[in-house]
């Protein structure tokens, strides 16, 4: 067999996957075929790298963390995630959010109506005008539905609103503005989070940066509070420094929130 | 009061007995009580997937930390029935990603190539394994993690394909060629390694110094 048979064969035959009769085949051609007798030794070799270990204080910091997360977290917007159930197509429509979905598809029906019925040959320019005003229109409803899902009752549709959000490339400021709120005052944490989240990827924005730094001032939830940190710490704005001095020095902060300004003050300097 | 110890240490046993996957059932409906098993399982192996394929110790801790962060902000989207080993790699996959498109390498990335400590009980087996590690290190980076995956992981192929949105022959061929480029890797370090020896009377390697600055 050629080495290009058994190259095939060599990755199963690494694992132990190999029927009896294929493994004899390929422990037959690497008795006679010093390459392919080498890769199967660098393989076995592997095992000369040791196991690493993580350090000791890897556990410690995880139970922080976790600590963090269950007292930041709203026990009433936990309690709502869990209460919560679909109530079919209809409600769905019934709701802001499936109203503005409606719009968005009797809007599509419309064009595609207008443009098959009008049988037009050829797209002149004002078409293709008309398509990218129609093109503009879509994305405004896609933000209104954004929009309206922010607003939602529900902590998981509020959640889905935020994330809905990330496919849009370029955000209405209207759509900023909305998230920056959630940021702020959302009583869920994992909502807060996500809208943290979107909010990075438009970092092009001054605004939003000034929004991220301002909403740490505010913020209850130790766990928000140190991916806001982190946030800053990656945007390193001029105010950065002097904003997370003055963070660092409020009474009642939590120790580990405040272990987190001092290591990212140490990364700014 | 001796009860209550007693039907508590059962539940303990019990959780740690669970499927992973039940565990992070309960963690997505819960509070994230039994991260803490589903964290015993795996931030060991998941610290060595990051080490064996940074080489960056400090880095690889706070990737694991930021995977079990990860895994309760993204909790409510682990749906039943998902296997958790394939999901839990994902997150380390993504959360790697993420790090290094918020830090490029060559700005703060302070790699921390120091070889990893070896095994004392051969002087040739130790040499040879710190061989083994820069041979790793050279190549680039998706054929190392296939790599570590396969070898180190115990991820099966067809676990590794879904993984890397592939198909098996595609896994399978990649290890393939991987394997073939560290062998190659491996024997050139080893002439060059006999070459210095001869050289400067069998010199120990120095591992290289540290690149980038002290923060």
């Amino acid at each position: 067999m050629k080495c290009e048979e058994i190259g095939e064969l060599l990755p199963d035959y690494l694992q132990g996957n190999l029927k009896a009769e294929q493994d004899d085949l390929v422990e037959k051609h690497i008795a006679e075929c010093a390459d392919c007798r080498e890769d199967v030794a660098i393989w076995k070799k592997l095992s000369l790298l040791p196991v690493e270990q993580p350090s000791a204080g890897s556990r410690e910091r995880f139970e922080a963390m976790l600590h963090a997360y269950q007292t930041g977290r709203n026990d009433k917007a936990v309690a709502e995630l869990g209460r919560e159930k679909r109530g079919g197509v209809w409600s769905w429509l019934r709701s802001p959010v499936g109203a503005v979905a409606w719009s968005a598809a009797l809007l599509v029906i419309g064009v595609f109506a207008g443009n098959s019925l009008g049988n037009r040959p050829t797209h002149s320019m004002a078409d293709q005008g008309e398509i990218a005003a129609m093109h503009s229109e879509l994305t405004n409803m896609r933000q209104l539905v954004v929009l309206s899902m922010l607003q939602q009752q529900s902590a998981s549709e509020r959640l889905q609103g935020v994330s809905y959000s990330q496919r849009e490339g370029q955000l209405d400021p209207q759509v900023v503005a909305a998230l920056v709120h959630t940021l702020r005052y959302d009583n869920s944490v994992d909502v807060r989070l996500a809208a943290l989240d979107a909010l990075s990827r438009h970092g092009g924005q001054p605004q939003v940066h000034r929004d991220v730094m301002e909403a740490l001032q505010e913020q209850q939830s130790p766990l928000v509070q140190v991916a806001l940190i982190d946030q800053m710490l990656e945007w390193r704005d001029a105010d950065t420094a002097q904003r997370l001095r003055n963070f660092a020095q409020s009474p009642n902060l939590n120790p580990t929130v405040r272990q987190r300004a001092d290591w990212a003050l140490s990364k700014l300097n | 009061m001796k009860e209550q110890k007693r039907a508590d240490t059962e539940n303990d046993q019990a959780m740690k007995l669970a499927p992973d996957e039940d565990l992070m059932l309960e963690v997505r409906n819960g509070t994230g009580e039994t991260l803490g098993v589903l964290f015993d399982r795996y931030h060991a192996p998941l610290y060595n997937f990051y080490a064996k394929l940074t080489g960056d110790r400090t880095l690889s801790e706070d990737l694991v930390q930021e995977v079990f962060l990860r895994i309760l902000r993204y909790r409510q989207s682990y749906q039943a029935g998902t296997p958790f080993r394939a999901w839990i790699y994902q997150i380390a996959r993504n959360a790697r990603v993420d790090h290094y498109r918020k830090t490029p390498r060559h700005i703060t990335f302070e790699p921390e190539m120091a070889p990893p400590v070896m095994p004392k009980d051969s002087a040739q087996q130790s040499e040879e394994a710190e061989l083994l590690h820069r041979a790793l290190m050279q190549m680039p980076e998706e054929k190392r993690e296939i790599l570590i995956l396969s070898r180190f992981q115990e991820l099966k192929y067809n676990e590794i394909a879904r993984l890397l949105g592939c198909e098996l022959g595609t896994v399978k061929t990649r290890i393939h060629r991987a394997i073939q480029e560290l062998r190659q890797n491996f024997k050139q370090l080893e002439r060059g390694q006999l070459n210095s020896d001869k050289n400067s009377g069998g010199t120990k390697f120095v591992p290289p110094r540290r690149a980038g600055n002290e923060v």
